[in-house]
């Protein structure tokens, strides 16, 4: 197998000093990644849930949360200005498996869909002529799209794998509508179960085994992690196993492998072992913001405590994830492989605001990590030019030797074949409020383009409103420029709504 | 088959199966149409005909259940207790076996972790149930008002017994296909 080498990162880690230099590398990047088909590089993606790179030591944070990444980091194409194209789940998910915007995958709502039309355009039916392709979610909003996906994936594991205990119905069917029935309705954990004799009698089963298997597991104070309100508990270093033992098997078939790995954690509960319990009780304040108009009003208090125990849970995180890289390593897997860490969205506690349920579009809530570790890889290369997670599709395409479809709406990654382009305009959408198929018109969209950042808040009060930052200047988003750069301001709303106008085009009646 | 002869008749079975399912299905269709709004904004109308029919099919399966257990009564008990007033005794049984139930669902909405406290009552409602049932049989008002409800309820037979039949296929349909 042709990997990429020492010495070819070494010389691709010297040119790559600016952007110039790696755009100049590009070609060469993409001769190592795209190979022929009996040597094609495997794919591995860790997706950590709600993981914001503001709260990342590997991004400069002022906790030292993430040792183990910045290890990683080390062999790595580490991305400083990553985007996700949504602020929560569903559609920045979608957006990575499909490299489209939310306006194009429609996946728009909380636990919605992809476009019944673009279900063969997604990154497992891109790689179904080559790749074995296998999925594993511990977020059953992502399975509900997954099993959309289910002709193009050669196995979904159930989300209650590798848990400690779980009660996933859904993945008990072969229909991919048995999870819509059973797990978000007859026996949804959130309401009163929908069916009153299997979903109670169910429920009253689920929780007595929870009591009776968890009371003696006295390594998680605060209770075992949860994948949000569906019946999943589970140990961290159980699901870190599992993927591990996940890839062996893998990785022990003679045909190249795409793992798509959607781990919950550091997603709220935040619920980290007693080992991190302690860790950051440091009585740091972070800089306090003012709290904005759209937010939920959070006393300040309450989200530096909110915040201290993200930031615990991410270390917590962290620590396993060294450790599986650290068993991939022995076990020869990364010498093949592509691992790419990233999120579908960050998470935020300022400004009055908690959590990532919500219409802001700053950048703890839109940040996101992504890191890329390239077959053999043993040298750091740092992108500090503004990318989106609709990039990650096209990338992996052409490093495993495919075409990029037209309809894709990502660019290559500088450093993997694209090049930093400064006038580029990348986007984040949130439109959960928004039916998923009529126009925008309860929506918040930030555009991105150079140092600066225009958000546009739709449909959430009686007029639109714009903000405007530089985020080179101002990388904590404290001063609107919108009033006072009114030329720049102009350009870029003008630049906005015609994008705007133009997606919602098709949906206007 | 002997056993047979312990059965209750087809009209009494009936009667009682349509207050099952009423009350079974109502529940599940009340929850459906709270939720029905938010799919609305995503799932296109197949897509959620198809979640009800999971849900009927469900429901279908679950009066199956609670009838199966009322006819293992009609037949253990003697037919005099039971299976001659299947109707009466049955749906003095159920009612409020099955409100208990809603209780407790109910217990879930505000995130109770185990209902432990509501579950302890569960004794005094089958007492309370028991109780019911017999005075059902010693009082006839009582009794031909709960014979003239079940009787009533057996108009929701022809309603559910076809979608929940149609629903059972829809499943079994997209389980092998």
């Amino acid at each position: 197998m042709t990997n990429l080498n020492r010495r070819d990162f070494l010389k691709l880690a010297g040119l790559a000093s600016g952007s110039l230099a790696l755009s100049a590398l590009a070609p060469q990047a993409l001769a190592l990644g795209a190979q022929p088909q009996a040597s094609k590089p495997n794919l591995i993606i860790l997706l950590f849930d709600a993981m914001s790179a503001k709260n990342l030591s590997l991004y400069g944070y002022h906790r030292e949360t993430t040792p183990n990444l910045q290890r990683f980091a080390e062999r790595a194409i580490v991305y400083h200005a990553h985007d996700s194209a949504g602020n929560f789940t569903t559609p920045g998910t979608a957006s990575l498996f499909t490299g489209t915007y939310p306006w194009t995958h429609r996946a728009l709502n909380m636990g919605g869909l992809v476009a019944r039309n673009m279900l063969d355009r997604n990154l497992f039916s891109l790689l179904a002529e080559d790749y074995t392709r296998l999925a594993f979610s511990q977020n059953i909003w992502v399975n509900y799209f997954l099993n959309q996906f289910t002709p193009q994936l050669d196995k979904i594991l159930s989300p209650g794998a590798f848990s400690t205990v779980s009660q996933v119905v859904g993945s008990a069917f072969k229909d991919p509508a048995a999870y819509r029935a059973y797990d978000d309705f007859l026996f949804h954990d959130g309401n009163p179960p929908a069916s009153l004799l299997f979903g109670l009698a169910g429920r009253l089963l689920f929780r007595r085994q929870y009591f009776s298997e968890t009371s003696t597991l006295g390594a998680y104070p605060n209770g075992l992690p949860r994948a949000g309100i569906y019946p999943i508990y589970f140990e961290l270093n159980k699901v870190f196993d599992g993927v591990f033992e996940t890839l062996a098997s893998l990785g022990a078939a003679n045909r190249p492998y795409l793992g798509y790995f959607h781990l919950w954690s550091p997603h709220a509960p935040y619920r980290p072992t007693q080992e991190f319990m302690n860790i950051f009780d440091d009585n740091w304040k972070p800089e306090k913001k003012p709290e904005h108009r759209l937010g939920m009003r959070v006393a300040q208090s309450q989200l530096n405590t909110r915040r201290r125990n993200y930031d615990k849970y991410i270390a917590n995180v962290d620590a396993e994830f060294g450790r599986l890289i650290d068993r991939l390593e022995a076990q020869g897997l990364l010498e093949n492989s592509y691992v790419i860490v990233t999120s579908d969205h960050g998470e935020m506690q300022e400004r009055g605001d908690d959590g990532h349920v919500t219409p802001l579009l700053f950048a703890p809530v839109t940040q996101v990590p992504l890191l890329i570790s390239a077959p053999g890889q043993r040298t750091r290369v740092d992108i500090t030019s503004p990318t989106n997670s609709v990039d990650v599709l096209p990338t992996l395409l052409q490093l495993t030797g495919h075409p990029v479809p037209d309809w894709c709406e990502g660019a290559l990654l500088p450093g993997l074949g694209g090049t930093a382009d400064p006038e580029r305009s990348t986007y984040t959408v949130e439109a959960k409020s928004n039916p998923a198929f009529a126009p925008l018109n309860m929506a918040s969209v930030a555009l991105r383009k150079g140092p600066h950042k225009l958000i546009y808040y739709t449909g959430y009060e009686d007029q639109a409103a714009f903000e405007l930052y530089n985020l080179e200047a101002d990388p904590e988003e404290l001063s609107d420029l919108y009033p006072t750069e009114t030329e720049l301001a102009s350009r870029l709303k003008d630049e906005l709504l015609t994008q705007l106008a133009a997606v919602n085009q098709p949906y206007q009646r | 088959m002997a056993i047979f002869k312990r059965f209750p008749s087809v009209a009494q079975i009936a009667a009682l199966s349509g207050v099952l399912v009423f009350v079974l299905s109502s529940w599940t269709l009340l929850w459906f149409f709270w939720k029905y709004p938010s799919w609305l904004y995503f799932l296109q109308i197949g897509e959620i005909l198809t979640v009800l029919a999971y849900a009927l099919a469900t429901n279908f399966f679950e009066s199956l259940v609670v009838l199966a257990a009322l006819l293992a009564l009609a037949v253990i008990l003697p037919k005099k207790w039971f299976a001659e007033t299947f109707a009466a005794h049955g749906l003095a049984l159920a009612l409020p076996v099955l409100g208990y139930m809603i209780f407790i669902a109910y217990q879930f909405q505000a995130k109770a972790d185990y209902p432990s406290a509501a579950l302890n009552w569960a004794p005094v409602v089958l007492a309370g149930a028991v109780l019911l049932a017999f005075l059902v049989g010693r009082i006839p008002f009582l009794r031909r008002a709960v014979e003239l409800f079940a009787d009533r309820a057996t108009i929701f037979l022809y309603f559910f017994l076809p979608i929940s039949l149609l629903s059972v296929l829809v499943v079994v349909f997209r389980m092998f296909q």
